[in-house]
């Protein structure tokens, strides 16, 4: 910690002047020349987690093909392997993947894809609201949980307090990321500068005045906060995020969500200490004329995974340290309703991708979808709490052994998915 | 400063006077070596959302006691308040208008349906020529997106913060919404979340804290964001043998754990789950008057009159209604204290009242109201006074805000500038420290969202944390730089200010001179010595006004530039660094 302070104060005016200029990183060419490693950061594990927000029908993403109760309650939904009115990929002769999740589909098939389904939460809340505040604070029971769950698994791991610890790429801090740890909320990594455009001088004096006030202040938690935002700024090179290029090939969807991950990848090759990441998926809340082949599910699910699939394949060279995992607030009705469309329902499914993910298999405990089996029989039951699934991860890809802390009052089971 | 003085003192005495002060004593900033000045600027620090230049010596003509008064009393008039709030549409709505206008998610998929945009059969549908059937459609029939409500909402109080006269009025309706939050990103209670601020909260700010919290209880957006509306007796349900319905409907806790954890006692107030499951059952019953035209219960409740309504032990209070049919009518035990049965409303009203009256109560609110006002971590012995003056006063907040001011640990040193404002509050106090003239307040918005308050948005029922941890971070503090700056350089479309205009035209002699001044204009009384000294050697460069005018001129507008034009940049340089600066984050 110490040396990197150090090495970070060094010079401040001049870095400014560097970083306007653009090119490499000045804490990169100046680390080099000073024999230091270029990373201040060691490489820490990162969780990248995807909120798919509006409750995604788990039953389309990933269909119990051979339960006929299904096709009948579905009669213009339902898809199967062979025919229907579109096709799905077999996974494992019971459970079908949605045709549009072609670009992910080959991580299932080489086992770093793992589905867990018949995820939930064990309140029965079928409202949006309610549900996505119990999943994210971590406490289904209770609302006034101040702390999400990802701030608290950041504070969890303990490590050193890099800036960009937990970043969000959302406008506003999830509820997930509430918290007395820091968290990073910013929609668009090239707004992390100080905005003086075209005058180079009195942006070289902004700067410097800035970082001299903070420097002096009397309140201990500005002149802490000050002064990592000018080490963060001197770590994060606005041009390089323009000038971001992925790796040969790969091409992120122009998408909010492709944005999002891509931005994301910048900030994990940065090296700069990234350990929970977080994006959002929009447009799940299909009650109405959701499609099958094609159609607004569809279109979703294309955008989703050919996101999902573009980050996976740039983060070739660091995807032994990340694992990406989905969330989303609750399913939909088994049956389909009379406009086409699903409604709010309880279980839904996750997906996990990660090199040291068990992959290759649906995790699942889903019985007959027969009415009377259903939960107020008209929902998939929650079979796996959604505790289960996060802490199976947590545990395993960050490294974190206090489910007491990061889930309260729940004593359940963490899911084995991670080697 | 100096110049500015006479014409300050001439506005000073045109101020209103006669409050006679219920307090003997002076305010003791005396003793703790404040000047009235000083004693002044840091009573509008914390009272107001910002001095505005000259108001200092205002309250120091008046007199501090006199001041306090004066924003206890909340009886300013407020003409160019109101004359800029005067092209709003939705502001003096009722509920029952914004319902039937602004219509949320739910209702438009109703009217879709009811239009026959969307049907059973139309399998194939494109959502973009959807989103447009359904604009149209909602234009024929006089309808209103909701986020033009929304809109509204946030652009009155940005400018009710910064131009009301009756400042202390703001900054408490901010302060108690936070501390009763509801959220605009909850569907079901969006539509009332407007009328919550200016019908429950606003009018009872300064009133006794029982009536905040039954004002809070029976308003719609309450009722919603928490759960209660939808909370009904599974006892009274006669159709046990039926499938849930599509919204099964039973006993829900949300609101009356709350009641207890954020609103009244705190977790630590010494309740019980069986109390929260009790007080949940007391509250049975208790829901929102239908409104949406097209609900069918609507038309049933109409149907019935006032007589047949009481008659049923249904109670209708504004948009409030008391279902009798629904409430759970077995006698109950809340915190040792016996309910006997067929309680009916009156039961609910009991109970909240025991709670405003609880002493855990009294400690849990005292402690937050000295959080937000004197500092992160209030002591002991003010808290104390505090809690005397809440539990003799029948909670008046006036009388307990009084009580804090007199008490000599407000004046102490150490909390003096120790706290950190909120995004909302350090944007506010620019645009009053400035006298900006704000025509875009959405804009103002966008920046506190920035820096961490999206109001109106916050989703948890603990509202955001008035700790300064919760602000200050790497990011935000970046953006509380870009604000200074952007705001300065007059760069957030529909924000304008006339800095010159602030030293009375007056062209600062150099950047050490402008930024004296100016400090001293935006953070009055404040001690700046050490930050000028400090900045010295990066301002005080002889060449540097002219290259930063040369640096202008190198714009591609080829024309000439006149020093003038260095000047300005100059000033809004300053100012934007001050702006910036740790020391205009504290207030």
């Amino acid at each position: 910690m110490s040396s990197r302070r150090a090495f970070m104060r060094s010079g401040a005016m001049a870095l400014f002047a560097t970083g306007i200029a653009g090119g490499i990183p000045a804490f990169i060419t100046r680390a080099a020349a000073a024999g230091m490693p270029p990373a201040p950061y060691k490489k820490n594990k990162v969780l990248v987690c995807i909120f798919q927000r509006g409750a995604m029908d788990g039953l389309m993403a990933v269909t119990p093909f051979t339960d006929m109760e299904l096709k009948k309650a579905r009669p213009t939904l339902f898809m199967d392997p062979t025919n229907g009115a579109g096709k799905l990929f077999d996974l494992d002769g019971q459970f079908g993947l949605h045709p549009s999740f072609a670009s992910l589909q080959p991580f299932f098939a080489d086992k770093r894809l793992a589905i867990a389904h018949g995820v939930g939460s064990p309140n029965t809340t079928r409202s949006h609201f309610d549900a996505q505040d119990y999943m994210e604070s971590g406490t289904p029971f209770s609302k006034s949980t101040s702390s999400g769950w990802l701030n608290r698994a950041v504070g969890l791991m303990g490590h050193d307090a890099s800036p960009f610890r937990a970043v969000s790429i959302t406008g506003a801090l999830p509820r997930s990321l509430y918290g007395s740890q820091e968290a990073l909320a910013i929609s668009n990594l090239a707004d992390f500068a100080l905005q003086t455009k075209g005058n180079p001088i009195a942006a070289n004096l902004t700067a410097g005045s800035f970082e001299e006030l903070y420097e002096q202040t009397s309140n201990r938690l500005l002149n802490r906060a000050g002064k990592e935002s000018f080490e963060a700024l001197k770590m994060l090179n606005v041009n390089d995020i323009k000038n971001y290029q992925p790796v040969a090939g790969v091409v992120y969807p122009n998408s909010p969500l492709g944005n999002s991950l891509k931005q994301i990848a910048v900030l994990i090759k940065m090296n700069i200490g990234l350990e929970v990441a977080f994006a959002e998926s929009g447009g799940w809340d299909t009650h109405f004329n959701q499609g099958t082949l094609n159609g607004v599910f569809a279109r979703n699910v294309r955008d989703f995974s050919d996101s999902i699939a573009a980050f996976w394949n740039d983060m070739s060279g660091y995807q032994d340290g990340v694992t990406v995992m989905t969330m989303t607030e609750f399913g939909r009705t088994v049956a389909q309703n009379g406009t086409g469309g699903t409604d709010h329902g309880r279980a839904s499914c996750s997906f996990i991708l990660g090199n040291d993910v068990q992959g290759g298999k649906v995790y699942q405990q889903i019985g007959s979808l027969a009415k009377d089996q259903l939960e107020d029989q008209r929902d998939l039951p929650v079979t796996t709490d959604f505790r289960s699934v996060f802490s199976g991860v947590a545990n395993k890809h960050l490294n974190i052994n206090n489910n007491g802390i990061l889930f309260p009052k729940w004593e359940g089971k963490a899911l084995e998915i991670i080697r | 400063m100096k110049l500015a003085k006479g014409i300050l003192f001439c506005l000073a005495i045109t101020a209103t006077f006669g409050f006679s002060s219920l307090v003997d004593d002076p305010i003791p900033f005396k003793k703790f070596g404040y000047t009235p000045q000083q004693a002044a600027a840091r009573l509008l620090d914390r009272f107001s959302f910002g001095a505005k230049p000259g108001q200092v010596e205002a309250v120091v003509s008046m007199g501090l006691e006199n001041w306090l008064e004066q924003q206890f009393a909340a009886k300013q008039p407020n003409i160019a308040l109101e004359k800029r709030l005067s092209n709003f549409k939705s502001l003096l709505l009722s509920n029952d208008t914004i319902v039937n206008t602004y219509l949320n998610a739910g209702q438009v998929i109703r009217l879709a349906t009811r239009k026959g945009i969307i049907n059973r059969d139309s399998i194939k549908g494109d959502p973009k020529e959807y989103r447009e059937q359904v604009r149209v459609i909602m234009e024929q029939e006089g309808y209103k997106p909701i986020l033009e409500l929304h809109r509204e909402l946030v652009n009155q109080k940005v400018l009710s913060a910064a131009y009301s006269n009756n400042q202390l009025q703001e900054v408490l309706t901010d302060f108690w919404f936070n501390h009763f939050n509801v959220s605009v990103t909850k569907n079901q209670c969006q539509q009332y979340v407007y009328t919550y601020e200016r019908d429950a909260i606003r009018p009872n700010v300064m009133g006794k804290f029982k009536d905040l919290l039954l004002a809070t209880a029976q308003h719609p957006a309450m009722l919603e964001y928490l759960d209660n509306a939808s909370s009904v007796s599974i006892k009274n349900q006669p159709r046990a043998n039926m499938a849930a319905p599509r919204n099964a409907r039973g006993l829900n806790e949300n609101y009356a754990r709350e009641v207890m954890e954020l609103h009244t006692l705190g977790v630590d107030g010494g309740y019980t789950q069986a109390d929260v499951t009790t007080v949940a059952k007391a509250l049975t019953g208790w829901t929102v008057m239908p409104l949406a035209k097209d609900a069918p219960a609507r038309n049933l409740l109409e149907r019935l009159n006032p007589t047949q309504l009481e008659r049923r032990g249904f109670v209708l209070k504004g948009d409030f209604l008391f279902r009798a049919d629904q409430h759970d009518n077995e006698p109950k035990t809340i915190l040792n204290k016996n309910f006997p049965a067929n309680g009916g409303y009156q039961e609910g009203i009991d109970v909240l009242t025991m709670l405003a009256e609880h002493p855990s109560t009294a400690k849990f609110i005292c402690t937050k109201l000295a959080t937000r006002f004197v500092s992160d971590t209030p002591s002991a012995s003010l808290i104390k006074n505090m809690v005397k003056t809440f539990q003799s006063t029948d909670g008046d907040i006036k009388a307990v805000l009084r009580t804090m001011v007199y008490d000599p640990t407000f004046w102490k040193k150490s909390v003096s500038h120790e706290k950190v404002k909120s995004p909302f509050e350090m944007v506010i106090s620019a645009v009053r420290a400035t006298n900006a003239q704000v025509i875009q307040p959405f804009q103002l918005f966008n920046w506190c969202t920035k820096m961490g308050q999206r109001f109106y948005y916050y989703q948890a029922p603990t509202g955001f944390p008035d700790r300064a941890s919760n602000w200050i971070n790497t990011g935000a503090l970046l953006n509380r730089m870009n604000f200074g700056l952007a705001f300065a350089s007059q760069k957030i479309p529909g924000v304008r200010m006339d800095l010159a205009a602030l030293n009375n035209y007056h062209e600062p002699e150099s950047a050490i001179d402008a930024l004296t001044v100016y400090s001293n204009i935006l953070l009055p009384q404040r001690d700046h010595a050490a930050n000028i000294k400090r900045l010295i050697p990066l301002v005080n460069d002889d060449a540097v006004e002219e290259k930063i005018s040369k640096a202008a001129t190198v714009d591609k507008t080829a024309e000439q530039m006149t020093l003038d034009k260095g000047t300005k940049n100059m000033l809004s340089q300053v100012v934007g660094i001050i702006i910036g600066s740790p020391e205009f984050q504290r207030k």
